[in-house]
C-alpha cells in the first residue's frame, strides 16, 4: 500500500509545523504555571457561584 | 504547637484573631493582618486551596511595609517601567516575594474581580513575576498597595529587557531543536526498522532517501550547538566532550549522504539522531534546572529598597515617594527607621544608629550625627533622619563591593570537568585507533573498505552514554538538593565541593542569628512598677535593637498597659518616662528607678542551634575550618568557644578585603556567609555558599543558596557532593566500557549500522540505570 507513507509524511510535516508555529507563539514559555492553573479552575467556578449567591 | 495558619512557620509567640480568638495561631502580626484582609475581601477559599498543596513549599513570615507607592504612577516611571498598549491599557511586571503554591496562584490571579481597574492579572510562578494589565482609569499604585496588603511584597521590573527577550528567544530555539530532533528521530527509526527487516529492493532505496530528508535537519539545525560549542573549545585550543560529538555527528552525516548516491542502503541516522535527541534534553533539563537558582540575577534593586521619600525640592515640608532608580546627588532623603540607606550620603539632621554589618561585619551599632558619612546598604536602626546624597550606583561603596564581586567571578578558578578532561584524552585514543584500523584494513588491499571501516570506528565510539549521563547525573542532585532546600546554580560546584580542604564561616548572621537575645536578667531592687511593666509601656515604640529584644524578653510575661507621660526616647542613650510619679530610665544595660539602679541585663548575639552540630559534623569530611569575621577578637573567640572551634581555628577584626585575601591564597575553598561584607570573599572562594537569610549581593556571589535556616545543609551538601561525584565516575567506567566493545567490533569487522543501534541505547540504559540506583549514602540522604 504505498500510500501509507505519504499519509505518513504529511501527518509528520503537519505534527512538526504545529510544535514549531505553538513555539513562535510561546505557548512554552512558561512551563512551570499552567499544570498549577489548570487544577484551579473548577475551584474559581465554585467561588463564583457561591459569590453569585451572596 | 500548631504552625502559623498564614505562613505554616513555627509559632514562638502566638497570635489569634481579634474578633474570634480560635482562628490562628499566627506567628507574627504581618500573618494575622494579612489574614484578615483576605477575609475581608471574601478570599477565605486561599486557605482551602492551601491546605491541599504540599507542604514543602514554606512561605516566609509576612511583613507589613509601609510603603505607598506612589512613584509607580509618576510619569517618568511609567514611561520606563510599563508598557502602552494601543487601547491605552498599561502592562507593568512585578516580582513578588513569598509566591509558594497553588493558593498564592489563586489568589492573584483573581485580583482583576476585587480590585478595580484591572484588566488581566497573570502569574509566572516559576519567576514569581506578575504581569498586571491595567485599564486607562486604574493606578499601579493601588494594585501594589493591594498586593503587598496580601502580604505579596511586589517590586517593579523593567519591561521588555533586552536580556529576558534574549532568553526567551534561546529557550524557544533550543525547544524547538528538541523537538525536531525528536519527531526526525521517531520518524527515522521507522524507516531504519524496515530497513533492518530486510525491506525489498522496491522500497529499500526509497526508505534510505527518506532517513537522509529526516537527518539533514537533526544534523544541521538541532545539533548546531554541539558544532558552536567545539568550534568555541578548539579556537580557545581546548577539547570539550562536544568535540568528539560533533566529529561522530559529522562523520555519520558524510557516510550516510555517499552510501546513498553509491546505492549503498546503509546510514547511522537512527542511532545518531536518537543521540541528538536525547543530549538536546539531557542539557536543556539541566539548564532548566539551574536557571530555578538563578532567580535572583534580575533582583539588583533589592539592597536599595522598593522606595523612598525625597524632600521636595520646592517645599521643604513635602516628601515625593520615588523609586531608588532616581535619586540624584544632592538630593535630600528621609530615612525612616528599619530602612536601608539607598546611597553613600551624609546627615544633615537627625542622630541616629546604624547597622553596618552588612558591609563591615561588626555587630555594634554605629552612632551618626550630623555631618557624618553613611554608606547605601546600612540600615537605619533609630530614628528618621535627613541625608544628602553624595555618591550614587556604581559609585557608592556597595556599588564598588559589587564590581569587585563581578571581577571576582572572573578570577574563580576554573576547574576542567572531568567529562572534559576525559575527552581530551578520549579524542587523541580514537584518532589514533582509526588510523591503525585504517593501515590494517589497507594492508588487506581495499582502499574503500579500509576508509569505510575507519570512519565507523570514529562514528560509533563517540562518548554519547558519557555525555548524557553526566548531565542527568547533576540533574538529579540539583533537583534533589532543591527539594532540601539547597540552590545550587551551576553543576561544576559538585565537583569543587567533593573537593574541598578549607571551609571559612563569617561569624555574624552565619554562625550566629544576627539578632539580639537577652542573655540574663537580674531584679535587684523591688519596684513600684515591676520590670517587665516598665519595658511593655516605656519601649512600646521603640524600635532600637535592644528594645526589641527586651520586649521578646517579656513577651511571656503577663503585663498592664499604665499611663506613661514624659516619655522620651534618646538616641544611644535609652528611654525614660513617668509612671505613679516615678521617673523611669531604661539605659546603659539597666533599668533605673528615680536614679536608682533596680535591674540589669545583658544582651548578646545567640549563636544557630544547629552550628555546633553542623560544625561536627564538617569535621568528619577532614577540613580546616576558620572562622572568619570583621567583629572583635573577644565577641569571635565566644561564639567560636560555643560552637565547638579551637583557639586556632578564628581570626577576627577582618576587612571585607582581608577576607578575600585569606581566601585567594588557599586552595580548595569553601565561603560560607551573609552579608555583603562576605560577598567578596564569597565571589573568590572555589565555592561560596549564602546562607538562609543572606542579602541579595551575597547570593549574586554564592554558588549555592540555602533556602532553609540552618548550616547542617552544608555538611549534607559536601557528603552529596562527594556521592554524586562517584556516581558520575562509575558512569564513566560504564561508558568506557561500551566503547572498548565497539572498538573490538570495529577492529574484527563486525561493526554495522544494526550493531550500533543496538550497542548505543545499551550504553545509555545503563547508565541511566547506574544514575538513578545513585549510591547508598545518597538514597538515604535523598529519602
Amino acid at each position: 500500500m504505498p500510500f501509507l507513507i505519504p499519509i505518513a509524511l504529511i501527518m509528520a510535516a503537519f505534527f512538526i509545523g504545529g510544535f514549531i508555529w505553538m513555539t513562535k507563539k510561546g505557548q512554552y514559555d512558561d512551563l512551570e504555571t499552567p499544570r498549577h492553573r489548570m487544577l484551579l479552575e473548577d475551584n474559581i467556578k465554585v467561588t463564583i457561584t457561591k459569590e453569585g449567591e451572596l | 504547637m500548631n504552625p502559623c495558619i498564614h505562613c505554616d512557620q513555627d509559632v514562638v509567640t502566638a497570635y489569634f484573631s481579634e474578633d474570634d480568638r480560635t482562628e490562628g495561631p499566627f506567628c507574627c502580626r504581618g500573618c494575622l493582618t494579612v489574614y484578615n484582609v483576605i477575609h475581608a475581601k471574601g478570599l477565605s477559599e486561599y486557605y482551602e486551596i492551601k491546605k491541599n498543596v504540599s507542604f514543602f513549599k514554606k512561605r516566609a513570615p509576612v511583613e507589613i511595609k509601609t510603603a505607598q507607592y506612589s512613584f509607580l504612577d509618576d510619569k517618568d516611571f511609567l514611561k520606563e517601567y510599563s508598557y502602552q498598549s494601543l487601547n491605552n491599557e498599561r502592562t507593568m511586571e512585578f516580582y513578588l516575594e513569598g509566591i509558594h503554591c497553588l493558593a498564592c496562584l489563586w489568589i492573584i490571579e483573581k485580583l482583576p474581580e476585587f480590585i478595580p481597574g484591572i484588566r488581566s492579572s497573570k502569574l509566572n510562578m516559576s519567576r514569581s513575576v506578575v504581569s498586571i494589565v491595567l485599564k486607562p482609569e486604574g493606578k499601579f499604585s493601588i494594585v501594589a498597595h493591594e498586593l503587598e496588603n496580601l502580604g505579596y511584597h511586589p517590586h517593579a521590573l523593567k519591561m521588555n529587557q533586552d536580556s529576558q527577550d534574549f532568553k526567551t528567544k534561546e529557550e524557544r530555539s533550543s525547544l524547538l531543536r528538541i523537538g525536531i530532533a525528536g519527531a526526525a528521530a521517531g520518524n527515522i527509526m521507522l524507516y531504519a526498522v524496515s530497513l533492518y527487516a530486510g525491506a525489498g529492493p522496491e522500497y529499500a532505496t526509497y526508505f534510505n532517501f527518506l532517513t537522509v530528508a529526516f537527518a539533514i535537519p537533526v544534523l544541521t539545525y538541532s545539533a548546531f550547538p554541539f558544532y558552536r560549542n567545539s568550534y568555541i573549545a578548539l579556537k580557545n585550543k581546548s577539547l570539550s566532550i562536544d568535540v568528539p560529538i560533533s566529529l561522530a555527528l559529522i562523520m555519520g552525516g558524510v557516510m550516510g549522504v555517499y552510501n546513498m548516491f553509491n546505492g549503498i542502503n546503509e546510514n547511522y541516522f537512527d542511532s545518531l539522531s536518537a543521540l541528538v535527541f536525547l543530549l538536546l534534553m539531557s542539557r536543556y533539563f539541566l539548564k532548566a534546572i539551574q536557571e530555578m537558582g538563578l532567580g535572583t540575577t534580575d533582583l539588583h534593586f533589592f539592597y536599595q529598597g522598593e522606595s523612598v521619600l525625597k524632600v521636595d525640592e520646592h517645599d521643604s515640608e513635602r516628601f515625593l515617594e520615588i523609586h531608588p532608580k532616581f535619586i540624584q546627588v544632592n538630593d535630600l532623603l528621609k530615612i525612616a527607621p528599619m530602612q536601608i540607606i539607598p546611597a553613600d550620603a551624609t546627615v544633615v539632621s537627625g542622630e541616629t544608629y546604624l547597622n553596618n554589618s552588612l558591609l563591615t561585619g561588626e555587630s555594634e551599632l554605629q552612632k551618626v550625627g550630623i555631618n557624618a558619612d553613611v554608606y547605601s546598604g546600612t540600615m537605619n536602626m533609630g530614628s528618621e533622619i535627613i541625608i544628602k546624597v553624595k555618591k550614587i550606583n556604581k559609585e557608592t561603596r556597595l556599588g564598588q563591593i559589587l564590581r569587585s564581586i563581578e571581577n571576582g567571578w572572573g578570577h574563580k578558578s576554573k576547574i576542567i570537568d572531568i567529562t572534559n578532561l576525559i575527552s581530551k584524552y578520549f579524542v587523541g585514543i580514537v584518532f589514533l585507533l582509526s588510523v591503525a584500523l585504517f593501515i590494517w584494513s589497507y594492508r588487506e588491499g581495499n582502499t574503500k573498505h579500509a576508509l569505510e571501516q575507519a570512519l565507523t570506528l570514529l562514528i560509533v565510539t563517540c562518548p554519547c552514554a558519557l555525555a548524557i549521563a553526566t548531565p542527568l547525573t547533576f540533574i538529579r542532585t540539583l533537583s534533589k538538593s532543591a527539594q532540601k532546600g539547597i540552590i545550587i546554580k551551576d553543576d561544576s560546584v559538585i565537583e569543587k565541593l567533593s573537593r574541598v580542604k578549607n571551609v571559612f564561616i563569617d561569624k555574624t548572621g552565619t554562625i550566629t542569628q544576627n539578632t539580639l537575645k537577652i542573655s540574663s536578667f537580674y531584679v535587684l531592687q523591688n519596684s513600684a512598677v515591676a520590670p517587665h511593666d516598665v519595658i511593655f509601656n516605656l519601649e512600646r515604640h521603640s524600635t532600637h535593637p535592644l528594645a526589641v529584644s527586651l520586649k521578646n524578653y517579656i513577651k511571656p510575661l503577663p503585663t498592664k498597659p499604665l499611663m506613661v507621660s514624659d516619655l522620651k526616647e534618646v538616641p544611644g542613650v535609652g528611654v525614660s518616662g513617668i509612671i505613679d510619679n516615678h521617673l523611669y530610665e531604661i539605659r546603659n544595660h539597666s533599668i533605673f528607678e528615680d536614679h536608682k539602679v533596680i535591674c540589669t541585663f545583658e544582651a548578646k548575639d545567640t549563636i544557630r542551634l544547629d552550628a555546633k552540630e553542623a560544625i561536627a559534623q564538617l569535621r568528619h569530611h577532614n577540613v580546616n575550618i576558620q572562622i572568619l569575621s570583621g567583629d572583635k577578637a573577644e565577641y569571635v573567640s565566644a561564639i567560636a568557644y560555643e560552637a565547638g572551634l579551637e583557639e586556632n581555628e578564628y581570626q577576627s577584626g577582618l576587612s571585607p578585603e582581608n577576607k578575600s585575601q585569606i581566601i585567594k591564597d588557599s586552595e580548595h575553598s569553601l565561603m560560607i556567609g551573609d552579608g555583603a561584607n562576605d560577598a567578596i570573599a564569597l565571589s573568590y572562594a572555589d565555592t561560596g555558599i549564602a546562607v538562609f537569610g543572606a542579602m541579595d549581593i551575597s547570593l549574586r556571589a554564592a554558588d549555592v543558596y540555602l533556602s532553609l535556616p540552618g548550616l547542617i545543609p552544608v555538611a549534607e551538601l559536601i557528603t552529596i557532593s562527594k556521592e554524586t561525584m562517584k556516581v558520575i565516575y562509575r558512569n564513566l567506567v560504564l561508558s568506557l566500557f561500551y566503547n572498548s566493545i565497539s572498538v573490538v567490533l570495529a577492529f574484527t569487522g563486525y561493526i554495522s549500522p544494526l550493531t550500533a543501534a543496538i550497542i548505543m541505547p545499551l550504553s545509555s540504559l545503563s547508565v541511566l540505570i547506574s544514575t538513578l540506583i545513585g549510591t547508598k549514602k545518597l538514597r538515604i540522604l535523598w529519602k
